[in-house]
């Protein structure tokens, strides 16, 4: 070993020592003073949340609108309104009746009803793909009102099949079909009754299975965070504080706070201290600016770190999630017929009428500067089919004073794109004449393209894209965020993507580096000098 | 000579038992079946036996032959709730039956007791 390279290793130990002496005594102090000093922002929370039981001045089983035989959905509708005179006209204005985002720049039509395009599911194409519409809140996709039952209803029955049952029996008449019948009535009103605000079942029949089943859109949504552990998010952990949705989700005329791609979920970031009507949608609402000790370093990254790029370590950590999805090998058969292969995580990697997929569980999220926007492409929007295209992507940059450190998904995709227009193409998947039927891109593509109402050249190829989900779920306990050494390191730095900017122990400055180097050389020489003349004069001091 | 005595009294069988399955399923009634099934959980529910008013098996769980064998031997031991099973009439057992048939692995339109 050369002397040069010795002198440095010993440095090297000198200062982790060093650093190791400084964690201990921290971590110590830290432990020592936990118990008696919280973080202000917890305590925050907790007054924010201290009223947990919602009280009522209506039994609706008692009520004498509910008091009837229902022979359809309408007439479940039409005796919720005869009350709430005002939840349907609130309701059809919101983004849930719409599926239009109300906020989209001029001409684009953002939303499922528009022109959006995705990577995974692809298209809804404009509300005519049935099999996307089970999910639309009406009785009958948008056909016969509003299904009130579909977020108030606690009790789950299939309403369709219950109605065309009960008909069927009263027809029949006989003794026995007529009993039948009054079960049925009685199931029927039971779960007319028994409603309330949206629980989490309510809201996961969609929103844990959105692209077509769990966990294949969000890595942070999916069935497990029906019933999570605490483990899983500190929030809505059944053993620890036991949040349903609407305890952050916050509703105003049927508006339900939360929503994030064409605008921000908040448009600034208050906390409840600031304005006691603020919503709760984000982490700041309850816990502060300043969530952490007032002595912890963590503070001092609030203003440029988003909560949960320290707080969701991994996503996808109970239920594996979609990575990817390549629709460009779909349409292989096995001796003439579609098949199916599952993969380790005993999800499906290969479908035929779906093509290759990929399923990962504990992901680490990738980052990105993020002012609460994602800037989409529609099916309208010309693309270079030679790139990878950013079918969504955050807003932000280290400039944008609102922009944030913030933990995404991203989902890759291969899917169809219009060679001659260079647009990305809408297929219909379900129904009879659907891919998922059919296994034909060449009717998919010209029917889906028909359905949205804009041009198909008849050519067409496939074209790679990514697509970004902000991870805001699936919270984990403090004792398992990210650890400061995941981003300020050099090597794997979490942060390895994000430039432009100076970050202690991931970036090096040569200059700084030297400077340091001296310091530190000049005070073990200074040090040892000292000592050795302490040495040699004995450790005599001269008497005054 | 007695070969094709015997073969033919076996050929007979067969068909009338595919014959007599047929008949059995085309005879119970369907949606009467679906509601006797999940009627017979209810009350095993509400007695305590069991912990979900669901039923227990599906009708896509076995193939229309395996419900046929099932309901042809009348041995209803993996069904749980033996104390409701008992109970059920003949033309219960056989609207059940024709439900569960109907919705079977192999049937066109296999289905999931929800």
């Amino acid at each position: 070993m050369q002397p040069r390279q010795l002198i440095r290793g010993a440095l090297k130990t000198l200062l982790t020592a060093g650093f190791f002496i400084l964690g201990i005594l921290s971590t110590g102090h830290a432990a020592e003073t936990a118990d008696t000093d919280e973080a202000p922002g917890r305590v925050m929370a907790r007054q924010a949340i201290r009223e947990k039981e919602h009280w009522n001045t209506t039994d609706h089983a008692m009520h004498p609108a509910l008091q009837q035989n229902f022979t359809s959905g309408a007439e479940i509708t039409a005796a919720c309104l005869s009350c709430h005179n005002e939840a349907e006209n609130q309701f059809h204005r919101s983004i849930h009746w719409t599926w239009k985002a109300d906020d989209s720049p001029e001409g684009a039509e953002h939303g499922k009803a528009g022109l959006s395009v995705n990577n995974f599911c692809i298209s809804a194409n404009r509300m005519k793909d049935k099999g996307c519409l089970s999910c639309h809140p009406g009785w009958n996709g948008v056909e016969d009102g509003i299904n009130c039952l579909a977020c108030h209803g606690r009790k789950k029955i299939n309403f369709k099949e219950a109605f065309e049952d009960y008909a069927y029996f009263m027809e029949t008449g006989d003794e026995e079909s007529l009993q039948m019948a009054t079960d049925i009535q009685k199931d029927i009103h039971e779960a007319v009754v028994t409603i309330g605000n949206p629980e989490r079942e309510n809201c996961g029949t969609c929103h844990f299975y959105g692209g077509g089943g769990d966990g294949v859109k969000h890595g942070d949504l999916d069935s497990a965070m029906a019933k999570p552990l605490k483990t899983l998010d500190v929030h809505m952990g059944i053993d620890g504080q036991n949040f349903t949705c609407v305890r952050c989700h916050t509703t105003r005329l049927h508006k339900i706070a939360g929503r994030v791609y064409t605008a921000p979920a908040a448009s600034d970031r208050k906390s409840l201290i600031e304005d006691d009507l603020t919503t709760k949608i984000t982490c700041e609402s309850c816990h502060t600016a300043t969530p952490h000790k007032t002595v912890s370093k963590a503070n001092d990254h609030t203003d440029r770190v988003a909560c949960q790029s320290c707080h969701i370590p991994y996503f996808a950590r109970v239920n594996p999630t979609k990575m990817s999805w390549d629709w460009s090998k779909a349409g292989d058969r096995k001796d003439g017929k579609a098949y199916t292969i599952k993969g380790p995580l005993g999800k499906e990697t290969y479908m035929s009428i779906k093509g290759e997929m990929v399923w990962e569980k504990n992901v680490k999220p990738e980052y990105f500067w993020y002012n609460g926007s994602i800037r989409s492409i529609t099916a309208k929007d010309v693309i270079d089919p030679i790139l990878t295209i950013a079918v969504s992507q955050p807003e932000g940059s280290r400039d944008d004073r609102n922009a944030r450190i913030y933990p995404f998904k991203v989902h890759h995709g291969n899917q169809p794109y219009d060679k001659i227009n260079k647009t990305l193409l809408a297929p219909l998947l379900s129904g009879p004449n659907g891919y998922f039927t059919l296994m034909d891109w060449k009717k998919s593509l010209t029917l889906g393209m028909e359905a949205i109402g804009l041009p198909y050249s008849g050519q067409f190829d496939f074209v790679k894209t990514t697509y970004v989900f902000p991870t805001t779920h699936m919270v984990a306990p403090k004792e398992n965020v990210v650890s400061c050494m995941e981003c300020h390191q050099r090597e794997d730095s979490r942060l390895v993507n994000l430039a432009g900017f100076y970050m202690p122990g991931r970036d090096r400055v040569k200059a700084v580096d030297i400077i340091g180097w001296l310091v530190i050389m000049a005070s073990i020489v200074g040090v040892s000098l000292h000592g050795l003349g302490r040495i040699f004069t004995n450790g005599k001091r001269k008497e005054g | 000579m007695i070969k094709k005595i015997l073969l033919s009294i076996f050929g007979i069988w067969v068909v009338l038992s595919f014959i007599g399955v047929a008949m059995a399923a085309e005879g119970g009634n369907e949606r009467k079946g679906k509601y006797s099934y999940r009627k017979v959980y209810k009350a095993c529910f509400e007695r305590g036996a069991v912990e979900s008013e669901k039923p227990s098996i599906s009708p896509d769980a076995k193939t229309q032959a395996q419900w046929t064998r099932v309901f042809d031997k009348k041995k209803f031991d993996e069904f749980g709730c033996a104390e409701e099973w008992n109970k059920l009439s003949e033309a219960e057992l056989l609207d059940i039956y024709t439900y569960l048939h109907a919705h079977a692995a192999d049937s066109p339109s296999p289905a999931k007791c929800k």
